[in-house]
């Protein structure tokens, strides 16, 4: 801020200023993914099953565009998208609905707490692959595995935080609107909404994430068609290129998903009580959430 | 965290017997909820589902026994922790180095900024394949992945603890013309390491489980292997049973091990209320 305020110094030499571009974040990003790509070209050459870039951004041009035979764009790579998307949404839809109203049970009394609290902490700590498995022996192949799978590695963390969310609504503020009789729809409006929108919305971003990669895994096991059964058709046809370009497919989805959209959001749900954090904090929390869903 | 803050009153006399009341409600609390959680599992089992899909606790429960009887146990959970430890003591190597660049580097900062923010999203069936195509059937698989699924958490940790070292105290260092390794060990570290701990602490759950992941696809022992061969075998009360082992040692970790070291590390700032 204060350094576009001070004017520039008048005579700067070239040296100087390549100097300051040098320095500047734009530069450290772009070495960072040139330093990515090195790593990964390292690793090609270090083992020749695994393919290098070059390889994998070839493959992933002829399945995006559809190389010289097709169009601009063929729109093969979109199919398993097309499949995955409503399994991923249904799955996340299911798991917001019943972690809400979970949650709401469970913040809401001290018995269902007491009842229920440390099953939702051990449905936390179960890897999704548990359920891809299970639902695969329970359902056999099929969209009801994979909906299933993401549902249930989805709904814990939903449930928990809108738990969090209710239990850290102020007692003072909810005594002291009691004292005042401040009307039920204000109280709703003013203390409960905001106080939970930031952990729903937590609790959804974690859900996303957490539900991707379990739509993955369920299909990878159990479906016939999808982003996670593309993948691994590419995986068992030992063509490794496909596999790598797919994943790099799946991550993208994920990545751009959170960063422009659930990151964006939850900021704002959350920026009445995060703006007095420095960068680093913000930072830490957003990379938290990260964690504790995964 | 709202269980330590939402205790209010005087501390000093009634502390104690307010510890004891507080583990008294905690055991009780656990008690219920184990009984609540056999309880939704009995009737899901007996009404819902059906005993072929969801074989009831008590069958679980021999199953379990006889995986701790046989030593099956002690011999699939040795590998599986050791591969976590080398896995965390991985991830800290590279951790601490990353940390204290971004935490004192602008630069740093932002070379290492996308790395960090998209390593909690990547889905941790990636970890898994890829270490296999990779190293193949090896105990390094497991090993990198735990490494690099919990790097990203210390580094930042490590950052954030940096943020917080007291200036004054580096300052009043400086002007005392104390050594830099004094300040390192007396002023640095203490404030660092309790940071980097949350951070390690934050991605255990996580990287258990892309380290079970990584077993289910490329290991040749361990937990997940089990799982694995269970699932391979239509064994739904065998996969339930390593499971559910596998969730009770971890909940006994994470409760036990990891929350005593952290209060041990956090110590002295007990008063900070945090």
């Amino acid at each position: 801020m204060s350094q576009a305020i001070v004017s520039p110094p008048r005579s700067e030499g070239l040296l100087a200023s390549i100097g300051r571009f040098l320095r500047s974040d734009l530069v450290a990003r772009l070495a960072s993914y040139l330093f990515l790509l090195a790593l990964w070209q390292l690793v090609a050459l270090y083992e020749d099953r695994f393919p290098g870039p070059v390889e994998v951004f070839r493959f992933l041009w002829i399945e995006v565009t559809g190389g010289r035979h097709g169009g601009i764009v063929r729109g093969e790579f979109l199919e398993p998208f097309a499949a995955t998307i409503p399994r991923f949404a249904l799955g996340i839809a299911i798991s917001m609905v019943l972690g809400v109203v979970t949650g709401v049970v469970i913040g809401g009394s001290k018995l269902a707490e007491a009842l229920l609290k440390d099953t939702l902490l051990v449905l936390v700590a179960l890897p999704a692959i548990i359920w891809a498995f299970l639902t695969q022996m329970w359902m056999g192949l099929g969209d009801d595995a994979v909906v299933i799978t993401t549902f249930l590695s989805a709904f814990p963390f939903v449930a928990i935080n809108v738990v969090q969310g209710i239990q850290a609504i102020p007692r003072d503020l909810r005594r002291m609107s009691g004292a005042y009789h401040v009307s039920r729809y204000r109280r709703l409006r003013h203390l409960q909404i905001p106080a939970v929108t930031g952990y729903l919305f937590a609790g959804f971003r974690f859900a996303v994430i957490v539900g991707w990669n379990a739509v993955l895994l369920g299909e990878w096991f159990s479906a016939s068609d999808g982003v996670g059964w593309r993948s691994r058709y590419w995986y068992d046809a030992n063509r490794y290129r496909g596999f790598v370009g797919w994943v790099i497919l799946f991550i993208g989805f994920i990545v751009l998903l959170d960063r422009l959209v659930l990151v964006r959001l939850q900021r704002r749900a959350f920026r009445w009580r995060d703006a007095q954090l420095t960068v680093t904090e913000r930072q830490a929390e957003e990379i938290d959430v990260g964690v504790r869903g995964a | 965290m709202s269980s330590t803050t939402g205790v209010r009153g005087p501390r000093g006399s009634a502390h104690l017997s307010l510890a004891g009341r507080r583990r008294v409600r905690g055991v009780a609390g656990l008690l219920i909820g184990v009984g609540g959680f056999l309880l939704v599992w009995s009737l899901l089992s007996e009404f819902v589902v059906g005993e072929f899909l969801l074989p009831p606790p008590l069958e679980i429960g021999q199953e379990m026994w006889e995986i701790v009887r046989s030593g099956a146990f002690v011999e699939q959970f040795v590998p599986t922790i050791l591969r976590l430890g080398y896995g965390f003591g991985l991830a800290l190597l590279i951790g601490f180095p990353v940390g204290y660049l971004m935490g004192t580097s602008r630069w740093w900062r932002a070379f290492f900024h996308d790395m960090v923010m998209i390593a909690g999203s990547i889905p941790g069936i990636t970890y898994a394949v890829m270490a296999l195509v990779i190293l193949g059937i090896s105990i390094l698989g497991p090993v990198i992945s735990v490494g690099l699924v919990a790097m990203p958490y210390i580094a930042i940790n490590v950052a954030e603890g940096l943020d917080s070292v007291d200036r004054q105290l580096v300052q009043m260092s400086d002007a005392f013309r104390r050594r830099r390794a004094l300040v390192v060990r007396h002023v640095l570290i203490p404030s660092v390491a309790p940071f980097a701990f949350a951070g390690v602490r934050l991605s255990f759950a996580l990287a258990w489980k892309v380290e079970q992941l990584t077993e289910v696809f490329g290991a040749s022992s361990g937990v997940g292997f089990q799982i694995r061969r269970e699932f391979e075998d239509f064994s739904i009360s065998g996969t339930l049973a390593w499971v559910l082992l596998f969730i009770i040692f971890m909940i006994l970790v994470e409760r036990f091990l990891l929350a005593r070291l952290e209060r041990y590390l956090f110590r002295w700032r007990l008063e900070d209320n945090r």
